[in-house]
């Protein structure tokens, strides 16, 4: 019950807090587009007037890229050092909106206040960036922990067969995805309970994150459960749409690349939706906490 | 009388009504697989008749297991930069060896004191991978040397081809083994002499065609695969003892392991045996059709497959190095437990190495001298089977969502290799630099033979290769002689539309080391201009369309930017609908096609069907005046949206 409450409640926490997620939105999209604009105007230079880019009507076409040659090199290699500093710029820029995010689903009934989106940004940013920081760490560890480690006995190992090999590497894949979502749940905790505890350090809302869990583990679990499913579905929806559509004229182009960003501004709101379920969760785990005292 | 039986034997049919080839060696071996020493051991009886009218003093054999004795044999020194390429080992069990305890010949006189370790390639006094043995006279012409040896393999641990992995066996080019002696006029010998190279790292073999009477014992739990055919087998106690016969192949290894399962099935006349891990039994069908599939092809394309048996062999993963190797009726693939049926890699490794069985099995080139006529010819043939059975786009990977042929990656692994003009095809396969080898042997050759098609046609290269079959099969061709093949059937069938040979083709692609690209420079659509001053004659069209401004002269300027020429054609698209197919020989450095009339040109396309695979830059085979940007501009908004959705799922 606790748990379909609060994902109702997050729902239309989310909801309110539509504009704080077309400003998040727009942020990423602004960040990457500084990096794609140039790349698209290298590959016009490097095809020039060309007609061999027919053979991308049905899809990618290695051969079309791969005689490129040198001109290939360079672009990958622009293509590596952007993607590093879109990722970087985005980390940097995630902690700073997710902040304000928090911020405008910590109220059920508040309307949403640009002003207050920015202020919590501003007031919670070095927090959140620890925050992120440490349970990013933390999952790259347990990532590397529990996969690498099955994947380094089985390759090591001479005698083992690779029906054995197979599973173990499935089992260890599966048990890092189940583990995932308590680490989204430890962050997630940490950052509403920061949100509503402004004058609180960051390292102590990780360790208000991670005790919140396991007070509660069950339906925090179950809960972040369906709201990953959700996000995942919406995600394969995304990504068979980007590829199995192929439009091949100026406007198809313009449709797909609006079709694509409004999905992407939903997969953002649904993302919106699990921090402000989980706020929820939290705020009704304290408000018993607070009826028992 | 041991002379009479190896001979009796090797001469009589067992598995085939008559033989198939000559003949000029063959082996009688009795052996035992010692498990725990790691060792093959036995008596070999041999035989090497000289068919040339020389007087041969010396004979030469192959002790290929000597490569993995040390780390200075000229197989490691050749070898790349890791450490399992660099060295076999430091203990007794990680070395391969093989040790001759006995030689004798026919009358039995003792042969040892006269053996020699040669190393006629590089004078590498660290390597016995040659053992020239003087005879005590010399053979005569016709005359057959017979040799009885005592030897003693040890296999190494690291399996590179061959070896042991824990309890998993694959022994090749584990016995003595004659070279090859080839008289004066056999290929590109002047004087007769034994053609008998070190084991190198980058090379593969050369033998003539033989027949094999085996005989393994080994624990009774191994199960068995080879090249030969199961004559008998006995149990006795904890061991058991194979019987096994192959006619007319050039190698005979085998395979032990108590892990396979064997799965059967049949194409024609043919018995197909597969040694598989039991855990893989879901890649079982696909190797069958795989396997099947180049049998059709090659037997309608080529030649037939002449023996009633084939055994193929997927090792597992602790015996990867034994994968992807030929030897005849005896190859192996390879896959895993997990192999999407999308990725068509144990395919394309089953139909290549099947190849073999055509492409050095029966037309036994010299693969070290000329790798490119096996593992060229071969790959040119893979690719063209896998693309025929997979898809035309879809040859080597078939996912919805990412296509791509085998014709493709092959171009794609000559065109992209940053020194394929380091040397020319027809190099000694030690000798190409640069690491060059798999480029120039598989990939350039495959590359310009499917260039060589797109000139003369599949019919005629189909022509091509059932006739290099039908006069070579059993024989030791050499480049040279493919080269006349094609020479011929070409003449045959197109008369002298491509001059009065192919050799123009063969000294730019197999002997030069130039590139191939095209390039469409410019188009230019100019507004016919009126004759202005003084015009002593006026030309038809100044007289008739005089006054007209909307006449042009359209020209497309093309260009020869590589070394190599080739004929193309160049298809020009005009604004009024027209197309003109125009031929041009691809000699001149630069090339204009100029049309006057009332069009303008709107495309150019030279090679618009992509026959010439060598040309290493298709992109600038053609332009357009009007470029159709929304292809890029799609990719680039499906890599903005991957990257915002990346970013939405890893940022926290």
């Amino acid at each position: 019950m606790k748990i379909f409450s609060s994902l109702k409640s997050g729902f239309s926490r989310a909801l309110k807090s539509r504009k704080g997620v077309l400003i998040v939105w727009f942020s990423l999209f602004i960040l990457v587009l500084v990096f794609i604009y140039p790349l698209r105007g290298s590959l016009n230079s490097a095809f020039g007037r060309s007609m061999i880019t027919e053979k991308l009507a049905d899809g990618f076409d290695i051969e079309v890229f791969a005689d490129l040659g040198s001109t290939l090199k360079s672009l990958m290699s622009f293509f590596t050092a952007g993607f590093l500093c879109v990722y970087f710029t985005g980390f940097i820029m995630n902690a700073f909106l997710t902040a304000g995010l928090f911020g405008s689903v910590k109220k059920e009934n508040g309307k949403f206040s640009a002003q207050e989106f920015f202020r919590s940004a501003s007031k919670n940013f070095w927090s959140f960036l620890i925050i992120t920081l440490i349970i990013d760490v933390i999952i790259y560890f347990y990532s590397g922990l529990f996969l690498g480690v099955p994947i380094v006995i089985v390759e090591l190992s001479e005698t083992i067969s690779e029906k054995t090999a197979f599973t173990i590497v499935i089992f260890a894949i599966v048990f890092s995805i189940l583990l995932l979502p308590v680490f989204l749940l430890v962050a997630d905790y940490a950052r509403a309970w920061k949100s509503a505890n402004e004058n609180e350090s960051g390292f102590k809302a990780i360790g208000v994150g991670f005790s919140h869990i396991f007070k509660n583990f069950w339906p925090s679990y179950i809960m972040m459960i369906l709201l990953i499913l959700a996000q995942v579905v919406l995600g394969i929806f995304i990504i068979l749409i980007l590829s199995v559509w192929k439009p091949v004229t100026g406007g198809g182009v313009f449709l797909l690349l609006i079709i694509s960003q409004l999905m992407l501004y939903a997969r953002l709101l649904l993302k919106t939706w699990r921090y402000a379920s989980v706020t929820s969760l939290m705020e009704r785990m304290q408000t018993v906490d607070t009826a028992d005292l | 009388m041991g002379l009479f039986l190896v001979i009796n034997a090797t001469y009589g049919q067992v598995i085939n009504k008559v033989p198939l080839s000559e003949r000029i060696t063959g082996y009688k071996m009795d052996v035992k697989l010692d498990t725990d020493a790691k060792t093959v051991s036995g008596n070999m009886e041999a035989f090497w008749v000289n068919k040339s009218t020389d007087m041969v003093p010396d004979i030469r054999m192959h002790l290929y297991m000597n490569a993995f004795r040390s780390n200075k044999t000229t197989f490691y020194t050749e070898s790349g930069k890791s450490s399992w390429e660099i060295s076999p080992g430091n203990k007794d069990q990680d070395l391969g060896w093989i040790e001759i305890k006995s030689f004798e010949d026919k009358n039995g006189t003792d042969l040892i004191p006269r053996m020699e370790y040669i190393s006629p390639d590089d004078r590498n006094k660290e390597d016995r991978t040659v053992l020239k043995v003087m005879l005590p006279e010399p053979a005569k012409p016709g005359d057959t040397v017979f040799v009885k040896i005592k030897f003693k393999t040890k296999l190494p641990s690291h399996i590179r081809r061959t070896g042991y992995n824990d309890d998993y066996y694959f022994v090749a080019q584990w016995f003595p083994k004659f070279g090859v002696y080839e008289p004066a006029g056999m290929r590109y010998v002047s004087m007769g002499g034994w053609n008998c190279h070190q084991f190198h790292a980058n090379s593969e073999f050369y033998s003539n065609h033989s027949v094999y009477d085996v005989t393994i014992t080994l624990p009774a739990n191994y199960v068995v695969g080879s090249g030969g055919m199961l004559i008998s087998e006995t149990i006795n106690g904890e061991m058991k003892t194979q019987v096994l016969r192959a006619e007319d192949i050039v190698d005979f290894a085998w395979t032990a392991w108590p892990g396979y399962a064997v799965f059967k099935d049949k194409w024609k006349n043919v018995n197909i045996a597969l040694l598989i891990p039991k855990d893989r039994v879901k890649q079982v069908e696909r190797q069958f059709t795989a396997v099947k599939n180049a049998l059709e092809y090659l037997d309608k394309n080529v030649g037939p497959y002449p023996w009633p048996h084939l055994t193929f062999v997927d090792p597992p993963s602790k015996g990867e190095g034994a994968c992807g190797m030929e030897y005849t009726t005896l190859f192996t693939s390879g896959s895993s437990y997990f192999m999407p049926s999308f990725m068509h890699i144990p395919e394309m490794v089953t139909i290549h190495e099947f190849g073999h069985a055509y492409f050095m099995g029966i037309l036994a080139s010299n693969e070290f001298e000329e790798p490119w006529l096996d593992e060229g010819v071969n790959s040119f043939l893979e690719e063209r089977i896998m693309d025929h059975y997979y898809g035309n786009n879809s040859g080597r990977i078939d996912h919805p969502l990412f296509k791509v042929s085998d014709v493709t990656l092959i171009r794609l692994s000559y065109t992209m290799f940053p020194t394929k003009q380091a040397v020319s095809n027809a190099e000694y396969s030690w000798n190409y630099p640069h690491g060059t080898y798999y480029m120039m042997s598989y990939f350039k050759t495959a590359t310009w033979l499917h260039s060589l098609m797109g000139i003369v046609g599949e019919v005629t290269i189909n022509d091509i290769f059932r006739e290099y079959y039908r006069k070579w099969a059993f024989k030791h061709p050499s480049g040279k002689d493919f080269v006349n093949v094609v020479n011929e059937v070409v003449k045959k069938e197109h008369g002298e539309e491509f001059g009065l040979d192919m050799n123009w083709f063969f000294n730019q692609t197999l002997y030069g080391t130039g590139i191939c690209d095209y390039k469409v420079s410019d188009i230019r659509n100019r507004k016919y201009q009126e004759p202005q001053g003084k015009i002593e004659s006026a030309d038809s069209i100044n007289n008739i369309w005089l006054k007209t401004d909307s006449l042009f002269t359209a020209t497309a300027q093309l260009e020869r930017i590589g070394e190599v020429m080739l004929p193309v054609d160049v298809l020009i698209h005009f604004s009024n609908g027209d197309e003109v197919l125009e031929k041009w020989d691809g000699k001149e450095r630069y090339k204009d096609f100029e049309y006057t009339g009332y069009r303008e040109i709107k495309w150019v396309k030279i090679d618009p069907e992509f026959k010439i695979r060598m040309d290493v830059n298709y992109i600038n085979n053609s332009m357009t005046t009007e470029p159709q940007k929304a292809p890029l501009h799609r990719l680039a908004n499906k890599i903005l949206s991957f990257i915002q959705l990346y970013l939405s799922i890893i940022l926290l």
